[in-house]
């Protein structure tokens, strides 16, 4: 009956892959990879995968496009695709980035989804390219136990595929997986597998059919910070008269395995090393050079166990919150600092100004859910354009701060899923006559002069009844 | 031609002191206003004084006050 039951499945799914086979091979490209290396690395709780693709064109007519191939689980957390090309050798390699776009076709077999990277001059035919992928996944560790108690290190579960997922026929295959320390409690054989200490090495595997998957799983010991912004506000206040103000609205949340059971600060304090291995204490910000008045404190008042570090590069901010942070665990805090204007505010040759600072989130391996990145412009400015490298949300807002009639415009920039890979500059161009700096002081000027009127008036008023 | 970095119009470690000069004159005027206001006679007062006195007053109140807003680290 089990005999049966199992010959059935292997029909069917021999069926299957025989349909898909078709299936690529009537979309298919004239593309095959010669050699495929993936290399996971699993050390933190951001996933990072380096591949190499050696393309190699079989088809008559040059090709322009190389199409990636992801799961539907994969593009959910999918933070940055990106892709360089490469020539010459070791030493004397060179990469020239390329352009990498979400592709408009439709899902292929199993919902898998496309990322298209854009070669600078197309591969005509037997000719080869050496491509080099780096892509970011998030929130894809999935802890077991999902509840974990104090002295409890942290167990997660990996999910991917041996076999690259790829709409091409691939000639030979490598994949390595990077797990943070030797403890491997389980992991999916693909033969040939070969773990040695950190690595585990799936393959080489020869001659694979397009969108073959083979399922694998490896539950391993990951006790680094899981540290994940739910929601960062990032505020920056232009003022033309010599200051920048950023405030940072952080809601920080340990995204690891939940804390189980009681927490007990004697233990936590006297067995360090070996005692709330996966939880985390402190996190370190990096914030631009020449920073000062910098403040953290959250709904209570100043949180006094920060340490700030400044050289002429830049200036490193270690901030702890008020209680270490165990699974599930969440804390709440501001951060804020004024930088000098003449560092990131210019003037452009055109006559417009623009404002050139970093994306992201400054605390390091950090993933934000949702960043939010405000820039408030001065009273007075119009025609407001972001420049971003990425796609972004943007909207417009009005926001009144000291000294304001008619509202400062603020330009909103909103970010899902942002990685440290995000933190580059972008610009916010608009356009501003320094004449409404004067708007201010006028305004005070006026205030006292209306004082002094009304002094002068009542002054000359005769108010006596006496006659 | 390179985009230049656009600096306040006034050096910002001048602030404290311009705002304390500023403040300093504005008070002085606006003290001889008073006096003058409160020692003249209606019939002998002129107009064209006072709010010449007052115009003066503040107008240093006024950036005296803005430049203490700036030292203080408000950044209007």
């Amino acid at each position: 009956m089990d005999a049966l039951l199992r010959a059935r499945l292997l029909h069917l799914a021999l069926f299957i892959s025989l349909l898909l086979s078709v299936l690529s091979h009537a979309s298919s490209q004239e593309l095959q990879i010669v050699n495929a290396e993936r290399r996971i690395d699993l050390t933190s709780h951001i996933i990072k995968v380096y591949l190499t693709l050696k393309v190699e064109n079989i088809g008559a007519s040059p090709a322009s496009e190389v199409n990636l191939a992801f799961s539907p689980s994969e593009v959910e957390h999918l933070a940055v695709v990106k892709a360089a090309a490469t020539t010459g050798k070791k030493k004397k390699r060179t990469y020239v980035p390329l352009d990498v776009k979400s592709s408009e076709q439709p899902a292929g077999p199993n919902g898998t989804k496309y990322f298209t990277i854009i070669l600078s001059n197309p591969l005509s035919k037997g000719e080869t390219a050496t491509l080099e992928v780096l892509y970011i996944l998030t929130r894809s560790l999935e802890p077991f136990p999902a509840e974990i108690s104090q002295s409890e290190s942290q167990l997660v579960y990996y999910r991917d595929s041996a076999i690259l997922l790829s709409p091409y026929h691939v000639k030979q295959q490598t994949t390595f997986i990077k797990t943070p320390s030797t403890r491997v409690e389980s992991f999916t054989v693909v033969e040939p597998t070969k773990r040695a200490s950190t690595e585990i090495k799936y393959g080489p595997y020869d001659n694979q059919t397009p969108y073959t998957y083979a399922p694998i799983l490896v539950h391993f010991e990951n006790n680094n910070p899981f540290a994940v912004v739910e929601e960062l506000e990032r505020e920056i206040e232009i003022s033309h008269w010599g200051n920048l103000q950023v405030t940072e609205r952080y809601s920080l949340v340990h995204a690891g395995a939940r804390h189980k059971g009681v927490f007990s600060r004697v233990d936590y304090q006297t067995k360090q090393g070996n005692i709330g291995v996966s939880s985390f204490k402190h996190l370190l910000a990096r914030l631009p050079p020449r920073v000062h008045s910098v403040y953290y404190r959250d709904g209570i008042g100043n949180i006094s166990s920060s340490r700030l570090r400044t050289d002429f590069l830049k200036s490193e901010l270690l901030i702890e919150p008020r209680y270490p942070l165990f699974g599930g665990w969440k804390s709440t805090f501001v951060i804020g600092y004024g930088v000098p204007v003449e560092d990131f505010l210019f003037e452009s040759p055109d006559g417009g100004r623009y404002l050139n600072f970093t994306f992201g989130c400054p605390l390091a391996d950090t993933v934000v859910d949702k960043l939010l990145v405000k820039v408030v412009l001065p009273e007075g400015s119009k025609d407001p354009k972001a420049v971003v490298s990425f796609p972004v949300e943007q909207r417009l807002e009005t926001k009144y701060s000291y000294l304001d009639v008619v509202g400062r415009t603020v330009v909103v920039l909103e970010k899902r899923n942002a990685v440290p890979e995000h933190n580059i500059p972008f610009q916010v161009h608009y356009s501003f006559n320094p004449i409404f700096m004067l708007a201010e002081p006028l305004m005070l000027v006026t205030a006292f002069f209306f004082f002094f009127v009304a002094a002068v008036s009542y002054l000359h008023l005769d108010l006596s009844i006496r006659k | 031609m390179a985009a230049k970095p656009i600096t306040s119009p006034v050096p910002v470690s001048w602030y404290p002191t311009l705002s304390v000069f500023m403040l300093a004159i504005g008070l002085v005027l606006t003290a001889s206003f008073f006096i003058y206001e409160t020692t003249s006679s209606r019939k002998s007062r002129s107009l064209a004084k006072e709010l010449t006195t007052a115009a003066v007053a503040s107008f240093f109140l006024g950036f005296g006050s803005l430049f203490l807003l700036l030292a203080s680290g408000v950044f209007v």
